[in-house]
């Protein structure tokens, strides 16, 4: 069986700026798939082709096997692949069964008579939700009133229920406190337990490694590598994400500003937890 | 590293706790067009008190036509700016298509006509004005300019088309001759029909105007309050039969008191008849909700009366005194100048209705902080209130010389006194619902507003028919015109649309955040561009109802009212930004609004001073709009 998703040599050029060059790596039924990169590493233009908002310049994209190029968002969404964005996912002064169904609105009656069924969105709404683990009460309640984690999760319930194979989320965890960010990521597991294939987008390789099934991992537009979870270690892939070179440098940089003493004490401190950081992360390195 | 393994069987978190349960009424209360509904009572009561014609059929009648037009639009406004848009040439729209309509049937040679009959005429000139909202939507969709800026640019190039246009064919700044047309008459029935008030006598039929006038406004309120009943408190396992028979006494006592008050009028009469009115409304309500609530045990806490709640409770004593002092010393009839703008009179009015209402918002302030610790000392304190708005009852209808205050407004404010009192008294005495009851909350919503129907329906007859008396008594014509009635359609057209139908879902989606929208696959420009086209529709209709009234249309019809018309939309509760608001809350602004135009006047008041006034709601309605919305979503 062919992966519901595959990336094969994906590039993005934007006139002689090279956004993301040779990227593969594939997204199955009942999995998640997590793209970890720093910023300006190419997340945001690699979830962008496969949104279909932007077109590869190179490389070929198949959905189940069928090589595609999409010329817009609606193309993607018509082949079932569905994105939450972090910030654009809701609409917050609206009421939660009108978020849930928005654009796909239920109706009853015929020709200009056509209302909104109410009762039956509001019913569905609560139950998709109820399935994610949250309980609406009121779905009258207007989505800005619910926590940053679940208003990420009305969005996922929605594109679940509105037969979405691929999910991808941008960041849902990044503006979230760490109860919320679990919420998150429990929902997220509910989803791929729903044989939905889930694209995970992150720059915390601590939330993406207890849901990950494979792991793509972005650097200033290259792909540092594309594994299946046996394949990489939690610290190999916190050691890959951080960039261990990167960080050295970092460290020494903030010990020469806090030894020119004209910097400000906390320098010091932070360039001390960089240090400390780091050494740590060599130690778990040569241990596995 | 430890991170929790994630069990996604793991039990989803239980209700939430953090979320209060919110009644109806509080959900009512948080329905943006609440903050106007409570001005344009206060509005009303205003205008009502201080002038004679106000309340009258015909002073309603002189607001509702000036409402009518500006509600028309100020709603398809409202629509379009919960759509996140302006359209500033909204009021130019209208005396465009009006002019083009009259050019279009003129006969051809006469200075620029193009000989038409109407039934082209029309139909042509709506596409006109679809035409111009569609350029509107499409700008400013392709282009991502601020609405603000192309609709400015619209209002200007319409304008100078009126008066260019106008002064190139006629030589004159004003287009006439609308009923040159041959099948004028047949357009007139739909855009200009008049329905003369005194020609509908209604004297006998059913036992007349007034039986049935008042059998349906008696039968909607009382089923208004059984439905807030229902959506307030527990019901109980079984109702208790006792509780019926009181209610069915209280009943028998309220109504045979409304009876004889509406058949008897004489000063020493109203009284009796008053109080036994209101002590049986008050036994019918504590009937009704023994027979089917669920009683508390006892009234709780001890009597005790918190230092600063004491202090409140003097303080709005001593304002109801002074202020009833004020008003029996001062001359109700002296028109003597007090000074600024005020004479003897109206200080009187002013002092004595701020200083009462002032008292009584402090006792019930008092009653409300007081019930957190002792409900027992709430009822006490709300029981003063009704009384002291029961005693300035019976001391404004002592002194009054006019029916108005002698009857009538004495039985709205006992009316008042016995719903604080009730209010009171259920809430110390019942199990107050605090969790969702979809069986009640659809039956006491289902009353309710049953009740309110009928109370209007009341009304509306006693507004369109007249009696015998009435037209020998009273003088002049009233003439309703077909506008009021475009006006309530499009009310509640644009209402249901709005909250009932996919569009209505869009627009408040691409007001409120149009990128999610868009992803969610909602059509937000063709959205955007329909609203735009319903405003300059709506313009239209405005247009040829200002057409067919006139004959004549003039180049300045409509230059500036789009401002009128955002105020309107404001004041009823919609936010600026889009996204949020209300169809009826702007149909309520623009009634706001035409009732201050025309109350000023009516109140012998020089008439420049109107945009002062409007002023001063507009600031009032943004600030309480503001602050119910923050403490709406404070509390949820």
């Amino acid at each position: 069986m062919s992966a519901l998703l595959e990336l094969e040599n994906i590039s993005k050029f934007y006139g002689n700026i090279i956004a993301l060059t040779g990227v593969t790596t594939s997204v199955n039924a009942g999995e998640v798939t997590c793209v970890l990169g720093d910023n300006g590493a190419g997340k945001s233009t690699f979830i962008k082709i496969i949104a279909g908002a932007h077109q590869q310049s190179e490389g070929t994209l198949r959905v189940e096997g069928d090589e595609v190029m999409f010329d817009s968002p609606r193309d993607a969404l018509a082949l079932g692949i569905a994105t939450v964005y972090q910030d654009l996912a809701v609409v917050p002064l609206m009421s939660v069964w009108r978020n849930f169904f928005l654009g796909a609105e239920p109706t009853r009656g015929w020709g200009p008579f056509q209302r909104l069924d109410q009762a039956k969105a509001s019913s569905i709404a609560r139950e998709e939700m109820a399935k994610m683990g949250i309980d609406i009460r009121d779905t009258e309640q207007a989505v800005g009133t619910l926590s940053g984690g679940e208003r990420q999760s009305v969005a996922i319930a929605r594109a679940a229920y509105f037969g979405a194979k691929v999910l991808i989320l941008d960041e849902p965890t990044s503006a979230l406190g760490v109860k919320q960010s679990g919420v998150v990521l429990r929902y997220i597991l509910e989803a791929r337990n729903r044989g939905l294939g889930v694209i995970f987008i992150t720059h915390n390789p601590n939330h993406a490694w207890p849901v990950g099934d494979r792991f793509l991992i972005l650097n200033r537009g290259r792909s540092m590598g594309n594994f299946a979870k046996e394949e990489i270690t939690r610290d190999e892939l916190i050691m890959m994400m951080a960039g261990g070179a990167e960080l050295e440098e970092l460290t020494k940089e903030l010990e020469m500003a806090a030894a020119t003493g004209t910097a400000d004490p906390s320098l010091k401190e932070l360039a001390e937890e960089f240090a400390e950081e780091y050494e740590e992360l060599e130690e778990r390195t040569e241990h596995d | 590293m430890t991170t929790a393994t994630l069990e996604p069987a793991e039990a989803a978190p239980a209700a939430d706790e953090r979320l209060a349960y919110r009644g109806p009424i509080q959900r009512l209360l948080i329905r943006p067009e609440i903050g106007a509904l409570i001005g344009a009572a206060v509005i009303w009561a205003f205008f009502w008190a201080v002038t004679d014609v106000f309340g009258t059929t015909a002073g309603v009648n002189n607001y509702l036509d000036v409402s009518a037009t500006l509600g028309i639009m100020s709603v398809a406004v409202a629509l379009l700016m919960i759509g996140g848009e302006f359209d500033l040439s909204s009021g130019a729209i209208t005396g465009a298509t009006g002019m083009l309509v009259v050019l279009l049937v003129k006969e051809v040679g006469e200075f620029g006509g193009a000989g038409f009959p109407a039934t082209v005429a029309i139909p042509l000139t709506l596409a006109f004005a679809l035409g111009i909202g569609w350029a509107n939507g499409t700008l400013v969709e392709k282009t991502a300019l601020p609405s603000f800026i192309v609709t400015l640019g619209t209002f200007f190039i319409l304008r100078g088309a009126k008066l260019g246009f106008a002064k190139l064919f006629t030589d004159k700044v004003i287009v006439e001759g609308l009923d040159d047309a041959p099948d004028h008459g047949f357009w007139e029935n739909i855009f200009g029909a008049v329905w003369v008030r005194n020609d509908h006598v209604w004297d006998s039929f059913l036992g007349g105007r007034n039986v049935v006038y008042g059998v349906l406004v008696t039968v909607g309120v009382s089923l208004l309050a059984v439905g807030i009943l229902e959506l307030l408190f527990r019901r109980r396992a079984t109702p208790s039969s006792s509780g019926l028979t009181v209610a069915l006494v209280g009943a028998v006592g309220a109504y045979g008191g409304l009876i004889a008050l509406t058949t008897t009028d004489g000063a020493g009469q109203n009284w009796l008849w008053g109080t036994v009115m209101a002590v049986g409304a008050c036994v019918l309500l504590y009937g009704l909700a023994a027979w089917r609530y669920e009683p508390l045990p006892a009234v709780g806490g001890a009597f005790h009366l918190q230092d600063h709640v004491g202090r409140n409770v003097a303080l709005g004593l001593g304002a109801i005194v002074l202020g009833v002092a004020l008003g029996l010393v001062l001359d109700a009839e002296s028109q003597t100048e007090l000074g600024f703008l005020l004479t003897v009179q109206g200080f009187r009015a002013i002092a004595y209705t701020g200083l009462v209402i002032t008292g009584l918002i402090l006792l019930l302030l008092a009653a409300r902080t007081a019930g957190k610790a002792s409900p027992l000392t709430q009822l006490a304190i709300t029981t003063l209130a009704a009384v002291s708005v029961v005693a300035v009852a019976f001391i404004v209808q002592s002194q009054s010389e006019s029916r108005k205050f002698r009857a009538e407004f004495f039985a709205v404010i006992v009316g008042v006194a016995v719903v604080l009192f009730m209010i009171g008294v259920l809430r110390a005495r019942f199990v107050e619902r605090r969790t969702p009851d979809a069986a009640s909350d659809r039956l006491g919503r289902v009353i309710a507003l049953a009740g309110i129907t009928i109370t209007f329906v009341g009304i509306a007859i006693r507004l369109l028919f007249a009696t015998t008396v009435e037209n020998e008594t009273i003088p002049g014509e009233v003439r309703w015109r077909v506008s009021v009635l475009y006006f309530l359609l499009f009310a509640v057209i644009g209402s249901y649309m709005l909250l009932r139908t996919k569009f209505g879902s869009w627009t408040f989606a691409v007001g409120g955040n149009k990128d999610a929208s868009r992803q969610v696959g909602v059509p937000a420009a063709r959205t955007k561009t329909i609203l735009f086209m319903i405003v300059s529709a709506a313009g239209w209709l405005v247009g040829m109802l200002i057409a067919f009234r006139l004959n004549s249309v003039q180049a300045n019809v409509g230059d500036g009212q789009e401002f009128f018309y955002i105020i309107a939309a404001v004041v009823g509760g919609n936010l600026l930004t889009g996204g949020y608001g209300s169809v009826l809350g702007a149909a309520i602004g623009a009634i706001i609004m035409a009732m201050s135009f025309q109350g000023i006047p009516f109140a012998g008041w020089n008439s420049d001073w109107r945009f002062l006034f409007v002023g001063a709601i507009l600031l009032l309605a943004v600030l309480v709009n503001n602050y119910v919305r923050a403490k709406a979503e404070a509390a949820s």
